[in-house]
């Protein structure tokens, strides 16, 4: 007769406390299975909100004086130039932002022209960014089409600009005004609120057209005229610190400017993942206490028979190997079914749609299982371990007559 | 003279229960000779059941040692004590020590299971024995469905199965009826002529001081006699 068969026939006939033993990973395995669907798909939905907050910032080259000096006859002597959050800058070229998307962390890196002239009309200084439309850097630096208020978007039209509500506003302009601005005619396309934004402007044009009117129309002259701004976003919040750390670091001649927005998100993140590690432990803890339990009462239970078997010869190596795989085989049946039953509440749960989960997404982890797997077989060994330990150091007169 | 098998030295055995400490066996000297049949006898609590379960390592001794074929078994580390076990000693316990939820067949298959040997060849030998106690069809049955001096026969012949050259019998004929008691003492009897086997009884009177070869009285957890 092997082990194996003595092993199945141990967990046969003491039937119940098998059923004790394996419920014991049934229930550990659906309430782990529960908390992990519930906080990683809340940790999905809550970090997709949170992995986006203040992941955004935005770096330039301050300076004293304007490099892009304004020379046509209505911009002359009036002070247009180029900056960035009320400094002036000079102009960057295209290889930079090829280094900084390079720099691990960074989701996008979008150019941003930036540029401020006295209207004679308006009586004030007027802002205009040149933004690349679709790039997500510029959507979380400056603006979006979602940000529109009245009117649409910008597109591919050369005339087109959005304005600032509050620009709007104190200007009393309308969606579809014709604004003699920059050396031409530019259409109100739409109004935009973009909230606080670190390269906010009074108005927004495609950048091409703003390169066009600086170039062209205000013949201002400077080398490159790509962009005096790059705007960045990287793919996490928690990671934002060590990404600006990194182009300071490789680029110390920049200045990086963030609203540090990524840090309390960062925290929350953080709070989230230990929290559900933690669950998770616990409920790991708890099981190996009960499993242990289990065995050190069959043991203790089954220690005479332990005790005869030692009498007739049978190894303590045997019969650990006989504790471990009864263990083994009980945490490996109630993983496997706590899994399944873990996966048809989560089921049913989805399908009925229960009230009282509203709030509470569900979600089945399916890359969870084999971590379910590993965590109850790792609970089967250590719940085996105390009742071999126990085994080794008794002799088998003491367990026949159960001095254990 | 003999060669000695098994050797007792200053052997001696306490038991503490409720912060009393009980002297069961005291201070005990004896030698027991290779292919010998050796009678401990005494009175109940005498401590024969203790002396025994020293001298095959089921407990330890609190002072002393038990040597055997050169190896002080008390000292063995577990895992030569049940090679030892298994490869040269057998063990009769005087409650028979079947497991109660396990068959007759199962019950006797269990002393072969730490030699690794064949299970077909360990049908056969089981079968075989089984016949010769006229209990083959019994053989599915569990303890609970035989008689007393059938589990008796049956712990015998879990000893015999493997043939150990030391047994150590606890009370083999106290349960059972002169006729069993003949058959079971004819079976050691035939162990020690053919087989080589050096056999220690313990018993209170049950077996006839004429089937060995010395009894060893013991009174107290003391030798008080020790006649051939």
């Amino acid at each position: 007769m092997s082990i194996i068969k003595y092993v199945i026939k141990e967990l046969r006939r003491h039937l119940w406390r098998t059923v004790a033993g394996i419920s014991g990973y049934v229930i550990a395995a659906v309430f782990i299975l529960l908390v992990l669907s519930v906080t990683k798909s809340n940790e999905k939905d809550s970090f997709g909100i949170l992995k986006g907050t203040g992941t955004h910032f935005i770096v330039y080259i301050p300076s004293n004086i304007s490099c892009c000096v304004s020379c046509n006859n209505e911009g002359a002597g009036t002070g247009g130039y180029l900056f960035a959050e009320g400094v002036l800058t000079i102009m960057l070229d295209n290889d930079l932002i090829t280094s900084i998307k390079k720099i691990d962390g960074v989701k996008d890196a979008a150019p941003y022209l930036l540029y401020k002239l006295y209207d004679k009309k308006l009586n004030t200084e007027v802002s205009l960014g040149g933004i690349d439309t679709l790039n997500i850097a510029t959507k979380s630096n400056v603006c979006a089409a979602t940000n529109i208020i009245a009117g649409k978007y910008l597109s591919d039209r050369q005339d087109e600009i959005v304005a600032e509500e509050s620009f709007a506003m104190a200007h009393r302009l309308s969606v579809g005004d014709t604004l003699n601005i920059y050396g031409g005619k530019l259409v109100l396309a739409g109004i935009i609120n973009s909230g606080i934004r670190p390269g906010k402007a009074d108005i927004y044009a495609p950048i091409e057209n703003v390169r066009t009117i600086l170039k062209e129309k205000l013949k201002c002259m400077s080398p490159g005229f790509d962009m005096n701004i790059v705007l960045v976003e990287v793919t996490d919040a928690r990671i934002q610190k060590r990404v600006i750390d990194q182009i300071k670091k490789e680029m110390n001649y920049l200045s990086v400017s963030s609203y540090n927005c990524y840090e309390p998100a960062s925290k929350v993140m953080t709070i989230v993942e230990k929290t559900s590690g933690l669950l998770t432990v616990l409920v790991f803890c708890f099981l190996i206490i009960f499993s242990t339990k289990t065995q050190l009462t069959s043991l203790i239970e089954r220690s005479r028979e332990i005790g005869i078997l030692k009498s007739l010869g049978w190894s303590d190596f045997t019969l650990s190997r006989q504790i471990l795989l009864t263990s083994l085989i009980q945490s490996f049946i109630g993983v496997i079914i706590g899994c399944s039953l873990g996966l048809l509440i989560i089921l049913l749960i989805n399908i009925n749609n229960f009230r009282l989960f509203d709030l509470v997404k569900f979600q089945f982890q399916f890359s969870s299982i084999p971590l379910l797997i590993s965590l109850s077989l790792a609970g089967g060994v250590i719940a085996g371990i105390f009742p071999i330990i126990k085994l080794y150091r008794t002799k088998a007169g003491d367990m026949i007559n159960n001095y254990l | 003279m003999g060669e000695s098998q098994i050797e007792c030295i200053a052997l001696g055995k306490q038991y503490t229960r409720n912060k009393q400490t009980i002297n069961v066996l005291n201070d005990i000297n004896l030698t027991i000779n290779l292919n010998e049949i050796v009678i401990i006898k005494g009175r109940s609590g005498a401590g024969k059941s203790t002396l025994l379960n020293l001298m095959c390592g089921l407990i330890k001794p609190t002072t002393g040692k038990v040597i055997i074929e050169n190896k002080c078994i008390s000292e063995l580390p577990n895992n030569e004590l049940s090679r030892l076990l298994s490869n040269h000693i057998g063990i009769i316990f005087q409650s028979f020590n079947l497991l109660p939820t396990y068959t007759i067949y199962e019950n006797i298959e269990i002393a072969m299971v730490p030699d690794g040997s064949k299970p077909r060849l360990n049908k056969d030998v089981i079968m075989s024995l089984l016949e010769q106690f006229n209990l083959k069809e019994k053989a599915t049955l569990l303890p609970a469905e035989l008689s007393i001096g059938q589990q008796q026969k049956i712990a015998i012949i879990r000893t015999l199965v493997r043939q150990p050259s030391i047994i150590f019998a606890d009370e083999p004929t106290g349960s059972v009826d002169d006729e069993t008691a003949g058959e079971i003492l004819h079976h050691l009897k035939y162990l020690k002529e053919q087989k080589g086997a050096t056999i220690v009884i313990a018993t209170h009177g049950t077996v006839p001081e004429s089937f060995a070869d010395r009894v060893i009285f013991i009174e107290n957890g003391q030798i008080k006699s020790n006649k051939k």
